[in-house]
């Protein structure tokens, strides 16, 4: 039993911080789901390139596809000092589950073609996975691809897809087998935008990001962006999804906690600082809680990667907790805030505004399945309770 | 380094924990020893000795093993696990280690007796306000002509007072709110009076009278006036074994429930196809994997000497939280069967509510970690 960073860890921190400091002014920070402005994505495309270039995209790839090949836990060292500082990283949807779709299934020479270019950052991919009739339920997906010549023609409508607006490329899942059913017969492709046939139409959503509906009318595919093999979708699918890098989600409440804790010694309520109101603290306790809960989670999750070791209860505990966590972390930092919690940001508003953003942020708890379908794989993949 | 699994040593002893407990105090046992005269078995507690348990985190020029607290952390695991009754946290933990470091030589005298379980020493901290901490603390214990104190007042919920040879009493000696001094009184002594209190653990509680009790000079553990400052590293170390107690527990808890779920059928199938069922069981696993996560942290953090106040209160709050969740979610598994005595789900569900208050409750260490953040 130990948790402990190594000299070489530590100074690999520092690293990552002095390239923070170098790189990304304090103003510049902001959330790349959630923020539409363009001089800020502008910047958070040049940004992430300058990531990309250090060959940190793809820090935990094999060397031959233009990783690094290091190990999950510096991955998760840099995820928690860009998390520390808000750091804009745009386009996860590429170097994070496109990648993963191909380190997970892709042919070396598919491999050899994609990655480097994902881990520059040079390709800007957007989600497409999701259909009308299927989101959690991901296998009922019916976008179909159809071969015709050397050329695939795929028909069908993504939606939710996110960065639409500002990718160049969907990554799609489609049924390339006729009449087949759930998850067998799911070809993944990456579809470039400006073929014809692609049509979006923007859906805001609450947290004052962009995800689109995405119409692919009879788009024909160069055989070339198909990725993996034919029929082997959703066994990559699954793989990029639970063998991505290990995010360190718990950096990202600790700077929300830290936030609200700052604000609680600035600030007063009935004659006293409020961080001296004994129900404050008692919030605040069970904020610390919930990012010492998650810490645990994501230390967990490198405890067993190291030891080689299959995640407990099926791999879904921490993916539950998590969901289910954000609303209710964000509930409470707006309780402890207090009515004015609820201006966006502007001259009367508790810290910045942040507070009314991250109450709108928390419901964005459902991408890659809801808790509740993970709950279902907790107890019967994890608990061995049936089906 | 993250490395989240105990060593080999401490896998082996575990595992003969549990061997060790399935033999010697299964719940049948348990549920004997709850309506016993004693409350306990002197018998099982000396087997318990003599394989070095009872001494196993004192040092070992002291009679103990000289084990860390992540020694003690995978018994305790199985202590729960098995819910036995015993005089261990109480007596070599809080009392032997607070001896072993702050008490005089004749008082570390004692010491390899409590390893060897020939002696019994059971702290003697909370009092009528019913809260943890110094400040509650209103027994008194004035200064006397010949040199010593003399105390008077009530402890509430002292375990184990009726076997204890010794007790150890925080009393107040002075009016600032931590001012209260250690005191080693032997439970013979005239004007100390014990009374069992009935609780819903069916737990050895007392109430222990303290009416006019004559202690020489030499009865102060550590300095005077300090006697919060001397308990707490035991106490601290006591709470995190506590947590590891209750993810004993809740792994039983845990496996009961999936156990029962998959063997009830209602509407002509296994309840645990019901997706409310899954979500109760599944919160008992969240509940207990984050317990125990929290409190693995907090053990290796005390053990490597770095600082864990803020990881030892949550891991406190947690588990506390998670004591009670944990049974209040089997026992909506179990429904109309659970509410039966016959069944052993009720044996967890009552000694929760100890484990939920005992050390301090979740209100308590959500305040400390605030304190130390």
């Amino acid at each position: 039993m130990q948790i402990r960073f190594t000299p070489e860890q530590e100074s690999w921190r520092q690293e990552v911080r002095d390239f923070l400091d170098a790189e990304l002014p304090p103003e510049m920070a902001f959330d790349v789901e959630f923020d539409e402005d363009e001089a800020l994505w502008e910047f958070s495309a040049d940004f992430t390139r300058k990531v990309g270039a250090k060959g940190w995209l793809g820090l935990n790839w094999p060397t031959e596809y233009g990783g690094l090949g290091r190990p999950p836990i510096d991955r998760m060292i840099m995820s928690e000092e860009f998390a520390h500082r808000e750091a804009p990283l745009s386009g996860s949807i590429g170097w994070g589950l496109t990648a993963g779709c191909l380190l997970a299934g892709g042919s070396d020479e598919q491999k050899a073609h994609w990655l480097p270019q994902l881990g520059r950052m040079d390709l800007h991919v957007a989600e497409g996975l999701s259909e009308p009739g299927a989101g959690s339920d991901l296998a009922s997906l019916k976008t179909t691809a159809r071969r015709d010549g050397d050329d695939w023609l795929i028909d069908g409508q993504k939606t939710y897809t996110t960065w639409g607006t500002h990718a160049e490329w969907l990554l799609t899942a489609a049924r390339s087998e006729p009449n087949s059913s759930r998850h067998h017969g799911i070809t993944m492709f990456l579809v470039p935008y400006d073929l014809p046939g692609v049509s979006m139409s923007p859906m805001p959503n609450l947290g004052g990001g962009m995800q689109n509906h995405t119409f692919l009318d009879q788009v024909r595919v160069p055989a070339e962006y198909m990725i993996g093999e034919e029929g082997g979708g959703w066994n990559m699918i699954m793989n990029a999804f639970y063998g991505g890098g290990i995010h360190a989600a718990h950096s990202y409440y600790e700077r929300s906690f830290r936030e609200v804790l700052k604000h609680c010694k600035q600030s007063s309520r009935g004659g006293r600082p409020l961080i001296e109101d004994p129900l404050v603290r008692q919030q605040l306790g069970r904020l610390a809680l919930m990012v010492e809960q998650m810490r645990m989670l994501t230390y967990a999750s490198v405890s067993n990667h190291n030891n080689q070791k299959a995640p407990e209860f099926g791999g879904a505990l921490g993916v539950v907790v998590g969901k289910e966590m954000r609303p209710e972390f964000f509930e409470i930092c707006q309780e402890i805030v207090g009515p004015l919690g609820q201006l966006k940001a502007g001259h009367f508003s508790p810290l910045g505004g942040q507070v009314e953003a991250w109450y709108r942020h928390s419901f964005a708890n459902h991408a890659g399945g809801t808790s509740q379908v993970k709950r279902m794989v907790l107890a019967t993949r994890g608990l061995g309770l049936p089906r | 380094m993250i490395d989240l699994e105990f060593d080999e040593q401490q896998v082996l002893l575990q595992q003969s924990a549990r061997t060790f407990f399935a033999s010697e105090c299964p719940l049948s046992r348990v549920r004997e020893l709850e309506h016993s005269e004693l409350g306990y078995s002197p018998d099982l507690w000396k087997k318990m000795a003599a394989l070095d348990w009872a001494g196993l985190s004192l040092p070992k020029t002291q009679g103990g093993a000289g084990g860390s607290l992540l020694d003690l952390y995978v018994l305790y695991l199985e202590l729960g696990r098995a819910l036995v009754p015993s005089p261990h946290l109480g007596s070599s933990v809080i009392a032997a280690e607070t001896l072993a470091r702050a008490g005089s030589a004749a008082q570390q005298r004692c010491l390899s007796q409590i390893a060897s379980g020939d002696l019994i020493v059971s702290p003697a901290l909370m009092e009528a306000e019913g809260d943890y901490g110094a400040e509650a603390v209103q027994l008194a214990a004035a200064p006397t002509a010949a040199g010593g104190h003399r105390l008077d007042g009530a402890k509430l919920l002292v375990p184990y007072a009726h076997v204890a040879d010794q007790l150890l009493v925080l009393a107040r000696t002075g009016p600032a709110p931590d001012a209260t001094t250690l005191f080693l009184v032997e439970a013979e002594k005239k004007g100390v009076d014990i009374e069992g209190l009935d609780n819903t653990a069916g737990y050895p509680l007392f109430a222990v009278r303290f009416d006019a009790v004559e202690l020489s000079a030499d009865a102060v553990v550590g300095a005077e006036g300090a006697g919060w400052e001397t308990l707490k590293p035991a106490l601290d170390r006591a709470s995190v074994l506590q947590c590891a107690e209750i993810v004993g527990a809740g792994e039983a808890v845990l496996e009961m429930a999936i156990d029962y779920a998959k063997q009830r059928e209602q509407f002509g199938q296994a309840i645990g196809k019901f997706q409310a069922v899954q979500y109760l069981c599944s919160d008992i696993a969240i509940d207990l994997h984050l317990s125990s996560l929290l409190a693995r942290q907090a053990a290796w953090r005390v053990d490597e000497g770095l600082p864990h106040q803020v990881e030892l209160a949550l891991a406190n709050a947690q588990a506390s939280e998670a004591a009670q969740r944990m049974v209040r979610q089997a026992h909506e598994v179990f429904a109309g069967h659970g509410f039966m005595l016959e069944t052993d789900l009720q044996l967890y569900t009552r000694r929760a509510k100890y484990w939920q208050y005992n050390l301090g409750e979740a209100r308590y260490h959500f305040e400390a970690a605030v304190d130390a953040l």
